[in-house]
């Protein structure tokens, strides 16, 4: 009977269950103390409609002290339900990013934009249900059973109307729901859908500028931003119409109190109070009671569209943790290197078989063959990014979950794509706990990119862009160089190192990469660039 | 003018009829419930009077009750339109604030989008125009709302009950209420604002975090960095928290306030009651005011917690939307990059001086160059040479310093780093060249040496394709608008020898009549042209 997506928020809601019960709790009792302020009142207002003279002080000061008495209660129950949220928020946010950055690249893995919008936004939906749905739900399964309890001995007629009109509510809202439902799950695929278009689109405005693509991409744009419009749209409008078929219903129940009251105390209908002439304050109270019947159904059906929008995020989520992607091994950890030969034994990936290979330390080889060959996959499978599947062994050591990070850490992997990261010039060259200055103008001056960072107006605090925007491509591709060099490890495997770089500069390139392998250093390199292919001394050739 | 109350007279302007409808009915809806618990107070103790007098018979029962029916269901009618109104206008609003925003963003000039770092952008048109969606609905109506009702209720208490109790039960509530919730947005709106930010940074984080992921394993610092990103969550969970705590208070000083209206205004009524001022039903329809009166702090609650957000997401956002229309028509030059000359074909470069940034120094200079229609020209020299500076300067990327540009014809550009985007290798070709159709597609892939599936998809900014893959889709894509003028940096960079050469032929035969010029640091592409120029 239960979703999915319930079992799921009921998992991840687990741990935090006590504290979601006490908060419950304590929500029940600061309600139920309305039954007693209002029963104080209703005999204040009787008092005064039938000429007596109430002890105003007393009934003013119970009636003050039941109220701090519910405020502080209600404080109470709040915290109890911000705790226990905040702590489903940070794990379910801190699984969400753990799995997502293990995936190996590939055209499948979700858009960095869509996990983003997943861990920050997504989750605070579930926050938002935890923090009001516990609450409304325990009221609904005590209040009104109590009301109903306690005013059908003072009058049946009244009870019978809350107890008519009252159960209507939960049906429709259940009919409301499914629709709901779809509509948020709709909701939900607009925006993941949107940010990932967008984060794309904001790294290319240069190219679509110069596409004269501008106008093309505003009107995509217009036409997803406004089916997002339209899709929250929807899904406000069945809130609203709901929470007026329930603002309806209750506005009808307590009509039709007032009315029965109205007409009882004016001795018009004699019936309905066991026999007893029903006393203004009697009448009062059950007036005061009638909403009060209704709220937590209302605040059950406000609550209901942040489940239902909680349910909606939690199916994305089951969706993410059942995803089944290539997983890059290891933890992505600090670990000790690992030296030794690297062998590969039948290794297969993606379909295509790999040659079986010996490459012994501070040997030099160059991984050639015709675009589309696999030249990259092959290099990503040495280096630890792709699971080899105890295909790929240094000295005895097989590489697989466990070994990975130091395998890793013995292989400076130089990839294709330049990826620098928010932070100043000097952390992206080292990404290292504590940064050595010395050895740093050392391992720029190696690969001949001193005067780069030279010409930057911040020099090594400089912030590039993501791309190494701010320095040309092949500037880019020489200050990856330089952190290479920097972390003076084992290995260098690089995917097209001398790519964007022109003869004067690749060959410095070059005779700093060979300079590594002087000093001991394997060097692995995937090219097709006959200047390095050349000054290799070993060749392996993947065929198409 | 502060950007927040920019905004709001944006949102105001651009959906007057909705807007100004929605703020009547927010009155109508608040004034309504405070009259309906009223009516109903004083119905049933005048009632129970009247029974008790014997005179329920000529009691008049069915004003008062088809009054508080009518106010039941006006409200609630009342309160479904106003809602709807008022967020169907302001997300049309917000939607075409977005789109100004990009627009804006892609006029920004070259160095600026070079450093655009999409995480942070993408939470300019998302996280924070989402934040602005209060500043009508929460903040400003609730409270124009809640004065109007509560002046109306001082009026009607005043002549119905009298002025001791009119003064004390609104006055009570409304600077009770108003200090209760001024503490709140003093205290909770640098927190509402850093809780904001830091989600945001936690957004961009995570896109920096993910979109460098390899970076960061083979660094080994992969772990650490997912424990800075723990720390700014952990951060922003703590600023939440805090506001919670702070927005418990303000529920529970309204409570507060609201109790010790109800408490006075007894303790008022009764003894007005009782030295016979007024009669019974009157004190219980000031009491029933009273009561009803807590409903209207309860409505700008939300606004005042949500007031420091909005005013950071404002301030982040209103710059970027002066000047342009709200609804932009014209998007970028239908002309091209660079200014048509008259009568020319092919490109010519008079006297150019460049110099790459401001403040730098000029590395190209008095430079001249005449690309004929159908000629291919290649430029050498060593990285930072100009050559790309000069091909930007062509396009119209970078400002000339000196000299000038001619360019007769459409003008294409093959940059350095293309950036592709998600979606198919049809999607990609599609954006260039909107009327192209499948065959003309497949024809510009095999031109590029790289005959794909078109419904082949790419993942985020490309991924999928080999480093040479992506260099032939972007060359593509150019290809496809059949420029006159075509700009090639680096065209067969991560290519084979074979390819390249193949590539570069395809490419000429493509563009017969062309002017071509490249900016080479290959062989192959040296050996393309017909005339090699050395910067």
């Amino acid at each position: 009977m239960t979703s999915p997506a319930l079992r799921y928020l009921t998992r991840i809601c687990a741990p935090q269950r006590r504290r979601l019960k006490l908060g419950s709790g304590l929500a029940v009792l600061a309600e139920a103390l309305w039954l007693p302020q209002a029963a104080v009142l209703a005999m204040v207002l009787g008092g005064m409609a039938s000429g007596q003279d109430p002890d105003l002080w007393m009934s003013a000061g119970a009636i003050a002290i039941l109220g701090v008495a519910r405020s502080g209660l209600i404080f109470l129950a709040s915290r109890q339900f911000e705790q226990g949220a905040d702590a489903v928020l940070a794990a379910t946010r801190a699984q969400i990013l753990a799995r997502a950055q293990q995936y190996a690249p590939g055209p499948e893995v979700p858009s960095s934009a869509q996990t983003a919008v997943l861990m920050v936004e997504k989750t605070s939906l579930i926050r938002a249900h935890l923090l009001r749905w516990p609450a409304a739900r325990a009221r609904v399964a005590v209040i009104p059973v109590l009301i109903l309890a306690v005013i059908f001995p003072v009058s049946w007629p009244v009870a019978l109307i809350l107890m008519i009109s009252g159960p209507l509510i939960p049906v429709f809202m259940a009919l409301i729901g499914m629709a709901a439902k779809d509509a948020s799950a709709r909701q939900m695929e607009e925006i993941s859908g949107l940010n990932s278009l967008l984060v794309d689109r904001l790294g290319a405005l240069i190219d679509i500028r110069l596409l004269r693509a501008d106008k093309q991409m505003k009107n995509d744009f217009q036409i997803r931003a406004d089916r997002l419009r339209q899709q929250t749209m929807q899904v406000l409008r069945v809130a609203f119409l709901s929470s007026a078929v329930l603002e309806l219903f209750a506005a009808l129940g307590v009509a039709m109190t007032a009315v029965y009251v109205g007409f009882t105390l004016l001795g018009e209908l004699r019936f309905g109070s066991w026999g007893r002439v029903l006393t203004a304050s009697e009448g009062i109270w059950l007036l005061l009671l009638a909403p009060v019947f209704f709220q937590p159904l209302r605040d059950m059906a406000a609550a209901w569209h942040d489940r239902v929008a909680a349910q909606a995020a939690a199916d994305e989520l089951l969706m993410d943790e059942e995803r089944s992607l290539t997983r890059i091994p290891g933890q992505g950890a600090d670990a000790d290197r690992m030296a030794g030969a690297i062998s590969v034994r039948g290794l297969r990936l993606r379909g295509i078989s790999y040659p079986d290979l010996d490459i012994a330390p501070g040997e030099m080889l160059a991984i050639t063959g015709p675009s589309g060959s696999g030249k990259t996959t092959f290099l990503m499978a040495l280096a630890g990014i792709l699971p080899s599947d105890g295909a790929l062994k240094v000295g005895d050591v097989i590489v697989d979950d466990k070994t990975a990070d130091g395998w890793r850490q013995s292989v400076a992997l130089i990839t294709q794509h330049v990826h620098f990261l928010d932070l100043p010039l000097r952390e992206n060259l080292t990404l290292a706990p504590s940064i050595d200055d010395d050895r740093l103008a050392q391992a720029l001056t190696l690969a001949d990119a001193d005067e780069i960072v030279n010409q930057l107006p911040q020099g090594l605090d400089t912030v590039l862009g993501e791309r190494g925007g701010g320095v040309s491509g092949g500037e880019a591709r020489r200050l990856i160089v330089a952190r290479t060099a920097y972390w003076n490890r084992p290995y260098v495997m690089a995917d097209e190192p001398t790519a964007d770089l022109d003869d004067m500069t690749a060959q410095r390139v070059i005779r700093g990469l060979l300079d590594l392998n002087a000093q001991g250093a394997g060097l692995i390199v995937a090219t097709h660039d006959p200047r390095l292919i050349r000054v290799i001394e070993r060749r392996i050739d993947l065929a198409a | 003018m502060t950007p927040l109350w920019q905004i709001f007279r944006l949102i105001w302007r651009d959906r007057r009829a909705s807007m100004s409808r929605a703020v009547l009915l927010t009155i109508w809806v608040m004034v309504a419930g405070i009259a309906l618990l009223s009516l109903s107070g004083w119905f049933i103790v005048a009632a129970g009077m009247a029974g008790l007098a014997g005179t329920g018979a000529v009691f008049d029962v069915f004003r008062p009750s088809a009054g508080i029916r009518f106010l039941a269901m006006a409200r609630t009618a009342g309160r479904y339109g106003e809602r709807l109104l008022s967020h169907d206008a302001t997300l049309k609003v917000l939607t075409s604030l977005r789109v100004r925003l990009l627009v804006g963003m892609s006029r920004e000039n070259h160095a600026m989008l070079l450093r655009l770092r999409s995480g942070k952008a993408l939470n300019r048109l998302t996280a924070d125009i989402d934040a602005l969606d209060g500043v009508a609905i929460r903040v400003v109506f609730p409270v124009l709302g809640a004065a109007f009702a509560a002046l109306a209720t001082f009026a009607g208490l005043w002549f119905l009950v009298g002025p001791l109790v009119s003064v004390w039960a609104v006055g009570s509530h409304v600077f009770g209420g108003a200090l209760v919730l001024f503490w709140g947005g003093w205290a909770g709106a640098h927190l509402s604002e850093r809780a904001e930010d830091l989600s945001q940074d936690l957004r961009a984080g995570v896109i920096d975090h993910l979109r460098g992921r390899l970076t960061l394993i083979s660094a080994g610092r992969l772990r650490d960095n997912m424990a800075v990103l723990g720390r700014i969550d952990a951060a922003a969970r703590a600023a939440m928290m805090k506001q919670a705590g702070i927005e418990w208070r303000v529920a529970a000083g309204l409570q507060l306030v609201a109790l010790s209206s109800l408490v006075g205004t007894i303790l008022i009524s009764g003894r007005l009651l009782s030295d016979g001022h007024i009669g019974a039903a009157q004190a219980a329809l000031a009491i029933f005011a009273a009561l009803a009166l807590a409903e209207l702090g309860g409505a700008i609650q939300r606004g005042v917690f949500e007031l420091g957000r909005m005013r950071a997401a404002a301030r982040r956002v209103a710059p970027g939307l002066s000047g342009a229309p709200l609804d932009p028509q014209i998007v970028g030059n239908e002309d091209g990059l660079a200014m048509p000359g008259s009568e020319l074909t092919g490109l010519a470069l008079t006297g150019l001086d460049l110099c790459p940034a401001p403040g730098t120094g000029t590395i190209v200079e008095n430079f001249n160059l005449v690309v004929s229609a159908g000629e291919t020209v290649a430029l050498i020299g060593a990285s930072g040479s100009g050559k790309t500076s000069l091909l930007n300067a062509i396009a119209g990327l970078i400002p000339v310093s000196r000299g000038q540009i001619s360019t007769g014809g459409r003008l294409g550009y093959l940059p350095q780093r293309p950036a592709l985007m998600a979606g198919t290798i049809r999607d990609a070709l599609h954006l260039a060249a909107p009327d192209s159709d499948d065959r003309d597609k497949a024809l510009i892939m095999a031109v590029c040496a790289f005959p794909v599936d078109l419904d082949y998809r790419l993942g985020e900014s490309g991924s999928g394709l080999s480093g040479g893959e992506q260099r032939r889709l972007a060359l593509a894509r150019v290809l496809i608008q059949r420029p006159a003028i075509l700009l090639l940096d680096e065209p067969t960079e991560g290519l084979d020898h074979a390819t390249a050469e193949s590539v570069l032929h395809g490419v000429r035969a493509w563009l017969p009549d062309a002017a071509i010029l490249i900016a080479a640091h290959r062989p192959a592409e040296r050996q393309a042209a017909d005339r090699v120029i050395s910067l």
